[in-house]
């Protein structure tokens, strides 16, 4: 899964049912990643939405 | 793929995979496995109850899945969804309940008998974001970032070539799109006398 380009690629578990005494299901789970120029504005606008609320908590009245 | 497996025994194991499947189609899938199917297979893999009772029974017991893959996280209303080797549809029918009519699911396999239960399946339930179309799982015939999430339930193993497959899971995903993948994998291994033998693939 690494290899064909999958992020946070992981065997979750495995299910407990068998085709053979030598064989048994398994989950994988894996992600495409995301676009670096995408999760750049994501990180972006989060980290300025968080000074946004800083700056309002600061402010008198402010929680 | 095996680099020592020759196009004689690809054939083979597709031929053999194939017939399996027709039977699976013809006889239903308590013939021809040796875990559980049906109701009783969707239950012991954790399936939710409140999904399983919105379905008719003539539908879920076409279930042979060897795992759970919704299991490995949720899909969202309006997704779309691509089920690699969809069989009798039952994730695939399972799938477009969770992305409701917003969404789209496609299911794919390359066995015609199977696609028509599918859609004998889909028949039942009159779900328009649900559909079956024949594709292998080494060439989907998908352009790329199409799905929000793949799943597949025990075909990967049923694949010549893996890393192709996975290649091509990944490049229909959009971009933080999510493979939710149940297969069989060998856990030990096989003594002597049954190391290489073609019918391994389909037994």
């Amino acid at each position: 899964m690494l290899t064909a380009g999958f992020h946070r690629a992981a065997l979750r578990s495995y299910t407990g049912f068998k085709s053979s005494p030598y064989t048994e299901g398994a989950l994988f789970y894996g992600e495409r990643l995301v676009d670096a120029k995408v999760l750049d504005a994501i990180v972006s606008q989060a980290r300025n939405l968080t000074e946004t609320l800083i700056e309002a908590a600061c402010e008198p009245g402010g929680a | 793929m095996s680099p020592e497996m020759t196009a004689a025994e690809i054939r083979r194991i597709q031929t053999g995979i194939k017939e399996k499947y027709d039977r699976v189609a013809a006889e239903g899938a308590g013939c021809c496995f040796q875990y559980p199917t049906g109701r009783e297979g969707l239950e012991r893999q954790g399936y939710s109850p409140a999904i399983l009772r919105d379905f008719p029974e003539k539908i879920l017991a076409a279930f042979c899945g060897v795992g759970n893959p919704f299991s490995l996280g949720p899909l969202y209303p309006g997704e779309a969804v691509l089920d690699i080797g969809c069989g009798a549809g039952v994730d695939s029918l399972i799938a477009a309940h969770l992305v409701g009519e917003g969404g789209r699911v496609v299911g794919i396999d390359v066995t015609p008998a199977m696609l028509e239960k599918a859609r004998i399946n889909l028949a039942r339930l009159r779900w328009p974001q649900a559909s079956f179309r024949e594709g292998e799982a080494e060439a989907l015939p998908f352009p790329d970032a199409e799905f929000d999430a793949v799943i597949s339930n025990g075909v990967f193993n049923l694949t010549v070539n893996k890393a192709k497959a996975l290649q091509e899971a990944h490049r229909v995903l959009k971009p933080g799109g999510r493979l939710m993948l149940a297969d069989m994998i060998l856990m030990a291994a096989l003594p002597p006398d049954r190391q290489d033998q073609v019918a391994n693939w389909y037994q």
